[in-house]
């Protein structure tokens, strides 16, 4: 969400209806991750043997009802996708600003200072984008031991080139427009030319890799949690319950198709919301309307 | 009927010439009818040359492909096969006599000499074998007839002949002609079925050896598929893509029951649920926290509730399907309260443990015991890694193996010695344990032929390990398949998978 | 010219050698394959012995500097556990991957680059609000909960096509939906973009005021200009297609390099993985360096004698 800084402006609220709706969804992800504790009707780590794998609605003898079902191993469904929503957005909106933040300034620097520093970093985004990500993904876990700093960064490791790439073709593009040969000429050097003169020329393919990347980081996580090698066990991501959840569409589909979806809405949203903020902040169609 | 999807109206709609010159080498075995038995296992075999992998996927092949020394029987006991007969000559020699006319696919005859061949391949360590531990007590094989070997071994040893049962025997002018490498990928051996084509990684095709010696295969072609996904095995079992299938999930049988045209096929076997208690380092180092850890546990529960009831309750390491099992063993019946009054006993209230585990592993189990052990106060943290880094920590010193750990044992040799000895003596990579008695109890009884004076050791050695709780025997684990109904097969404890052994009802 | 292509040949070697190196020394700090080709119950000695006839108790930088004379000779190795030269392994599976991934991508240009042109083109009317969510939908599933739907919908429901393997020519079409799914959207989203930036320019507006329709301009002017992020987008995407594959092809049961890459890193099967890791870096060296001369083909402003430095 680093990419909303455009500090000239704050975010309007004339809306697209797509983009409101979008709006809306995120917002109730992001307060169903806050308050989790206080929407909760059961503890996600609470198991009941003896309730596994029953539908939603069901109701114990005590009165309890699990309004979403349980799962294999007998915990509330609705509780666990509640508080899922933390992590599968805190990974995602950590691995994007890790990610983001080091691909953008590498590709910038590459495309703005060429020769050897070019040479350098366009050799290492080659070697790492042609290293399997599952191998560094599992040889972290190896090392590191698993969890969400090492899961975030695996992610923002694995993924900065695809920025370095964009940001890269993209500042090639705009180094010869006037403005920034104005601004060189003029003795614009370093950080401010690539901050002030650069980064707002190549910000909206940016963000529309950003918002790309943070949906495939969510599920990416869910690819690594399907190859188990995600979040721990009993803390729950929509990626993990639904990658034990495919495995039970037979027999309990209820387990996959609410994290399923939340997941989906989450991209979704991301995704179509990333494409209004593009509309709105793209300096040139900002200038040229 | 099952076969049915369409690839004539599929095909004209989507195909296209590069498509057919591509793929279409290998369809039409599709058709086939019923002489083909269609089998989806977990993954394609690494290798088919039978002393190069030890693996399930590769043996579940090639044991097809090739005849033992000896097999087991469905009640589980030591047979003949290629060995007509054996007899002691003493503690440490074993002589075989041979069955005679035994052929080889490519028409060679098999002789003593390829018998004592396939023994000194597997145990000469230029060879890598990775199974030679499993056959390195055996020091010398000669041939000592026309159908005659005798094998000795570096000590007593009571184990050889459930190790013999996994001795493939290959022809050695062919392995010789063609090299180790050209073998393994053309494999040529004596038993029911021969390597026809073999796609790595799609299929591997299999066809009956007429006139094999044991008697007439029960299908013309058997064709062997890897498919790690379980959940699209069973589609592949429920599309007619399969007719049985390896590694069903406990959760899916109840779904493969229901449907009229399947089957569940179910053994217990000699593979032994257990879990592994730390007993050199950390809070678990405590035997009153072991204890407490062990009642704490709700055996029945894990295998009523969550494996749907496969699995059986076992009070030992060790199942009922191994030599060396000692029925009658208490064990620690599930007792929260008294698990909570040992702890608080041993200090260790709130005690942090590390439970490290593998996505091999079934990780309902691992969740439920995290809870049931957090129930009487012990803090669970659950470690995954893959498999390798799982294994590396597990059999290495004490202090990097964690407090706790589920497994799945099994020695594929049905004798405590393989179990308990490799798990609980303290040289032993496998062991966070030591005790002088145990070691000593273990060692009496692998160094004996004497049966009576095996069983006694093992009963002692199995008073110790209640006493100190290094392990809990959590379950016999049960081998699940799902085939179409008209399959007839009986699946045996040891797992293996001989297409010999099934066929077609009516 | 001649000095751009040794320049660019210079540094392709120090990317492979950087891209193995990487990898030998991750692959080698995870452990190595010992502990799983021995059976259950082998003694640390067994084990050593093992280890030891493997070669992996050699100091690293012995196995490495053996590994990389290995390669100067073009020799790559033959796998531990299948005792088969990986060469032999690699090209055996590499059609099945270069097919799937082929139909794939196809599959994700053919329909993601018209519905980005065309929800550029018509910016915030019906069309744009209706396909973008509909070209998003199959990037927003993972895929192993995709697939398996595509399996029992129509695989195990409609039997219209086989739930898993390679064999059939039909086999591709469920996987290459899955996969492709993935691209389509990134596709028409980079398409959109692009044809959006074209479009508020000033020359493209100089043009249309002539009395140029719209459809002529994308087509002449525009879609080549927009075409600089779709092909640094396809460099890229190629890459994570065989990332995506990996878990397609394990759901498919396909046998491309994907599973193959997943199985050896899971049994530490080194060959094989660094095998995989020179292909790897070969293709993207050489994608790396088509895009690098398409982007001087379709936009001048940048030109190969500057890179030459």
């Amino acid at each position: 969400m680093t990419s909303l800084a455009g500090p000239t402006r704050r975010l309007p609220f004339g809306l697209s209806p797509i983009a409101a709706i979008a709006a809306f969804v995120l917002l109730v992800f992001v307060v169903m991750a806050l308050l989790a504790p206080w929407l909760s009707p059961f503890d996600p780590a609470r198991q009941t043997l003896l309730a596994r794998l029953k539908p939603p609605g069901f109701t114990t003898v005590s009165g309890a009802v699990y309004w979403l079902g349980t799962d294999e191993v007998g915990r509330d469904l609705l509780s666990r996708v509640i508080y899922g929503a933390r992590i599968s957005l805190l990974v995602a909106v950590l691995s994007v600003a890790v990610s983001g933040t080091l691909g953008t300034c590498l590709g910038m620097i590459a495309g703005t200072y060429r020769g050897w520093v070019e040479i350098v970093i366009m050799r290492l985004v080659d070697i790492v984008l042609s290293i399997p990500a599952i191998l560094l993904a599992i040889v972290t876990v190896a090392v590191l031991g698993p969890g969400l700093l090492n899961l975030v960064l695996v992610l923002g490791l694995t993924r900065w080139p695809r920025y370095t790439r964009v940001a890269y073709g993209q500042t090639l593009s705009v180094a010869n427009l006037t403005y920034v040969t104005a601004a060189r000429i003029s003795g614009v050097r370093g950080p401010r030319l690539l901050l002030r003169h650069m980064l707002p020329n190549i910000l909206a393919p940016m963000i529309v890799v950003a918002t790309l990347e943070f949906g495939l980081m969510v599920l990416f996580e869910a690819g690594l949690s399907f190859l188990g090698l995600g979040i721990q066990p009993p803390t729950p991501s929509w990626g993990s319950i639904l990658a034990v959840g495919r495995n039970y569409v037979g027999q309990a589909w209820w387990i996959a198709t609410l994290p399923g979806f939340c997941l989906f809405g989450l991209v979704l949203s991301i995704n179509l919301l990333g494409d209004f903020l593009r509309d709105r902040f793209d300096p040139r169609s900002q200038t040229s309307s | 009927m099952a076969r049915v999807y369409r690839p004539e109206l599929t095909r004209a709609l989507f195909g296209t010439a590069a498509v057919l010159a591509v793929t279409l080498t290998s369809g039409s075995a599709l058709a086939a009818g019923k002489d083909a038995l269609l089998v989806t296992i977990a993954g394609d075999a690494a290798s088919l040359d039978p002393h190069v992998q030890w693996d399930t996927d590769s043996y579940t092949v090639y044991r097809n492909i090739f005849d033992n020394l000896v097999t087991r029987n469905a009640k589980g006991e030591i047979v003949p096969q290629i060995g007509k007969s054996w007899k002691y000559l003493n503690d440490n020699e074993i002589e075989f006599e041979l069955v005679d006319g035994i052929k080889f696919h490519d028409g060679t005859p098999l002789t003593a000499q390829d018998v004592v061949f396939s023994v000194q391949r597997i145990t000469n360590p230029a060879f890598k074998s990775p199974q030679l531990s499993q056959f390195n007590s055996i020091v010398e094989a000669q041939v000592v007839g026309p159908n005659k070997i005798r094998l000795r071994t570096s000590s007593p040893y009571p184990a050889l002949m459930a190790q013999l049962v996994k001795l493939s025997v290959v022809p050695e002018a062919t392995v010789k002609k063609t090299g180790d490498v050209e073998f393994n990928q053309k494999p040529v051996g004596s038993g029911p079925y021969k390597l026809v084509n073999w796609q790595r990684g799609v299929r591997i095709d299999l066809e009956a050896v007429p006139g094999y010696w044991r008697g007439k295969a029960p299908f013309e072609k058997v064709v062997f598929r890897g498919v790690s996904d379980p959940s699209t095995r069973i589609a592949d079992l429920r599309t007619g893509k399969a007719d049985v299938i390896r590694n069903v999930l406990t959760d899916d049988a109840p779904l493969i029951a229901k449907d009229p045209n399947l089957q569940v096929l179910s053994v217990p076997t000699e593979r032994i649920g257990y879990m592994f208690l730390n007993a050199l380092h950390g809070p678990t180092a405590d035997v009153r926290v072991r204890r407490a850890i062990a009642h704490a546990v709700d055996r029945k529960g894990i295998i009523d509730a969550l494996l749907g009831g496969y699995g059986k309750m076992v009070n030992i390491v060790l199942t009922p399907a191994n030599f060396g099992y000692i029925d009658g063993f208490q064990g620690y019946p599930f007792d929260p309260a008294k698990a909570k009054a040992l702890i608080k006993e041993a200090g260790a209230d709130g005690a942090q443990l590390t439970f490290i585990t593998s996505p091999v592993y079934d990780q309902r189990v691992v969740q439920a015991i995290q809870q049931m052990l957090g129930e009487v106060g012990l803090k669970v943290n659950i470690a995954t890694s893959d498999q390798p880094t799982f294994l590396k920590r597990r059999q290495g010193n004490p202090a990097e193996a964690g407090n706790l750990s589920t497994g799945n044992w099994s020695c594929a040799c049905q004798d405590a010695d393989g179990v308990i000895y490799p798990l609980f003596q303290s040289e032993s990579i496998w062991s966070k344990y030591k005790d002088k008695d145990f070691d000593a109890a273990v060692e009496a009884a692998r160094t004996t032929l004497d049966e009576k004076k095996r069983m006694d050791a093992y009963r002692k050695a199995f008073e110790l390990l209640e006493r100190d709780v290094p392990g809990i025997g959590l379950f016999q684990g049960v081998a699940i398949y799902a085939a179409r109904k008209e399959l007839q097969w009986a699946p045996t404890p040891n797992e293996a998978f001989f297409v010999f052994d099934m066929k077609w009802n009516g | 010219m001649t000095g751009f292509l040794l320049n660019r040949a210079a540094q392709s070697i120090v990317s492979f050698w950087g891209a193995i190196s990487i990898v030998f020394v991750i692959m080698h700090l995870s452990g190595d394959p010992t502990l799983l080709l021995v059976p259950e119950g082998a003694t640390r000695a067994d084990i050593e012995q093992l280890r030891h006839l493997l070669g992996f108790d050699r100091p690293l930088i012995v196995q490495y500097a053996d590994y990389l004379f290995q390669l100067l000779r073009f020799d790559f190795g033959a796998s531990l556990i299948q005792r088969v030269p990986v060469m032999d392994i690699i090209l055996s599976r590499l059609p099945y991957t270069l097919w799937l991934g082929g139909c794939a991508l196809a599959l994700a240009l053919l329909i993601g680059i018209p519905v980005g042109v065309l929800t550029g083109l018509f910016r915030g009317r019906l069309v744009d609000r209706i396909c973008m969510p509909i070209v998003l939908i199959g990037q927003s599933m993972p895929t192993f909960w995709s697939g398996i739907l595509l399996i029992l919908l129509f695989a195990v429901e409609l039997r219209w096509l086989p739930s898993s393997g390679a064999e059939s020519s039909v086999s591709v079409i469920m996987p290459a939906v899955a996969l492709g799914a993935l691209s389509m959207a990134t596709y028409a989203r980079i398409a959109r973009t692009g044809v959006i930036e074209e479009l508020s320019k000033e020359y493209v507006r100089a043009v249309r005021a002539k009395g140029v329709s719209g459809i002529q301009v994308v087509l002449s002017h525009v879609l080549r200009n927009a075409s600089i992020p779709i092909i640094t987008v396809s460099a890229l995407e190629i890459a994570n297609l065989l990332a995506g594959a990996v878990i397609v092809e394990t759901v498919f049961a396909w046998p491309g390099l994907g599973q193959l890459a997943v199985q050896s890193i899971a049994s530490r099967d080194f060959l094989v993985v660094q095998g995989l890791v020179v292909l790897g870096a070969f293709t993207h060296i050489g994608l790396n360096f088509v895009a690098d001369l398409l982007y001087g083909v379709v936009d001048p402003r940048i030109s190969l004698s500057r890179r030459d430095t």
